[in-house]
């Protein structure tokens, strides 16, 4: 049984229709890539699965229920599904310490001492906490993508999505970022990535889907994508990837 | 009269002047909160309540409004005091003024962080308690610093009303001495100085919980 189970998945906004009928499964503990061209649905796919966005019709099952349908309670199912934005999104305002306690505290219902504990715990997996007194404003766009994602394991998710992780950051950034991301696989994490960048997704993932005008066009291994695959678009986009556009 | 003397006389005024200052200030910054979260909460019928409001308040004099509050009130049964004439019109007026002041701040704050909050499962009322509201004031701070200074510009219109604040002390003063030139000049400095010290208190509070990144005080 998948952890994640994408089902026809429909999302229309308007006459447009960004996502046509996605099917998707990530197993407990695997990381999958979703490789496509900017306005294929990636992220949409993502905001529909944690319910940013309303799904026009398909199925979306997490642990075998399904999270789609107006009884689902949706601030729980957020809870269980960590998101690692683009531009990271840390709270201005906070801490790098309080960026990880928020949650813990405000959602966790966890005291002070004992968010703040669980804090040091993630922020120490991400080598981040010589600097969780410092504010983002003061922080490197690679020390905020780690602060990010130990904001996002603190409520220990299911599942950790990954929207378009290195398009902010430089390449030497990137293959930390893939670091960090093989670290949660060793830790059983399962995570589900969007990007366009093929260096991370061979550095983290041994298949990747590839999603075109909201359809999955292949799932296959990089190797195969990238070497004369049968479907055109497919080639043209890893043609393109792997020349560096 | 020396200029000792005259400071000394208007000083009995400054109570009366920092208590109508703070208690329109208070009221300023509880209206303009309360409008700026219920802007944000979007609900239909009470934007156009909220657009009359800060249409009325920013439109019409303070002295018109004190004076509709303080003498008109109680041709309809309704009798306030000075200073609660002076809140409910200095006091609306600047909350007007401030709600809008909170409108830009709140535009200040990154929508990316308001959306990973959704995404984490907080409640819109969470969202705007934690996220949106901290950020907001921060970002308000000069506008607070430029609508509380209008306040205390605005204070003396309390004579108006028989509060014995400085202008009043200092008109009982002009007439018992004919010390006008004197006297208004150290009524200048004397409100000069309260600016400072109230201009220096805000400082002091904005530069505890100014974060970098985040405007400036």
């Amino acid at each position: 049984m998948a952890l994640l189970e994408v089902r026809d998945l429909v999302k229309r906004f308007g006459e447009t229709t960004i996502l046509n009928g996605v099917n998707l499964r990530v197993q407990k503990g695997e990381v999958k890539v979703v490789m496509g061209r900017s306005g294929s649905g990636k992220s949409t796919l993502l905001r529909c699965i944690n319910r940013l966005e309303e799904p026009t019709s398909g199925s979306i099952r997490l642990h075998d229920r399904e999270v789609t349908g107006p009884s689902v309670d949706i601030r729980a199912l957020r809870r269980s599904v960590g998101f690692v934005f683009q531009q990271f999104a840390l709270y201005r305002h906070l801490s790098v310490l309080d960026n990880v306690t928020l949650a813990l505290r405000h959602l966790g219902g966890l005291r002070r001492n004992e968010a703040e504990e669980k804090a040091r715990h993630e922020l120490a997996r991400v080598d981040m906490t010589e600097h969780r007194h410092k504010f983002p404003a003061e922080l490197s766009g690679g020390q905020k993508q780690r602060v990010a994602l130990a904001r996002a394991l603190a409520m220990d998710p299911d599942v950790v999505f990954f929207d378009e992780p290195t398009s902010a950051l430089d390449p030497l950034m990137c293959r930390e970022v893939a670091i960090l991301i093989n670290r949660l696989f060793v830790d059983g994490v399962t995570v589900l990535c969007v990007t366009h960048d093929l260096t991370l997704a061979r550095l983290i993932s041994d298949r990747v889907i590839f999603l075109d005008r909201g359809r999955v066009c292949a799932e296959d291994a990089i190797e195969n994508l990238s070497s004369g695959h049968a479907d055109p678009r497919v080639q043209e986009f890893f043609g393109q990837e792997a020349s560096g556009r | 009269m020396s200029a000792a003397e005259i400071f000394w006389q208007l000083l009995r005024g400054a109570p009366y002047t920092l208590l109508v200052t703070s208690v329109c200030a208070a009221t300023g910054l509880c209206v303009g909160l309360f409008v700026a979260a219920l802007r944000r909460a979007r609900i239909p019928g009470l934007q156009v309540i909220i657009a009359v409001y800060a249409y009325v308040f920013r439109g019409v004099p303070v002295l018109v409004l004190l004076f509709l509050a303080y003498f008109g009130l109680p041709s309809i049964g309704i009798k306030l005091s000075p200073l609660l004439a002076m809140a409910l019109s200095l006091g609306l007026t600047a909350g007007a003024y401030l709600a809008e002041v909170f409108r830009g701040a709140l535009a200040s704050v990154d929508t990316t962080e308001i959306i990973a909050a959704e995404a984490m499962g907080f409640s819109r009322l969470q969202i705007m308690r934690l996220v949106e509201f901290p950020q907001m004031l921060r970002f308000a701070v000069p506008g607070m610093i430029n609508e509380f200074t209008t306040i205390l510009k605005y204070s003396p219109f309390a004579y108006t009303v028989g509060i014995p604040e400085i202008t009043k002390q200092a008109t009982a003063l002009t007439a018992r001495t004919l010390q006008g030139i004197e006297i208004y000049l150290c009524v200048g400095l004397l409100y000069f100085a309260i600016y400072r010290v109230v201009l220096s208190t805000i400082r002091l509070v904005a530069s505890r919980y100014q974060v970098p990144g985040i405007g400036n005080s």
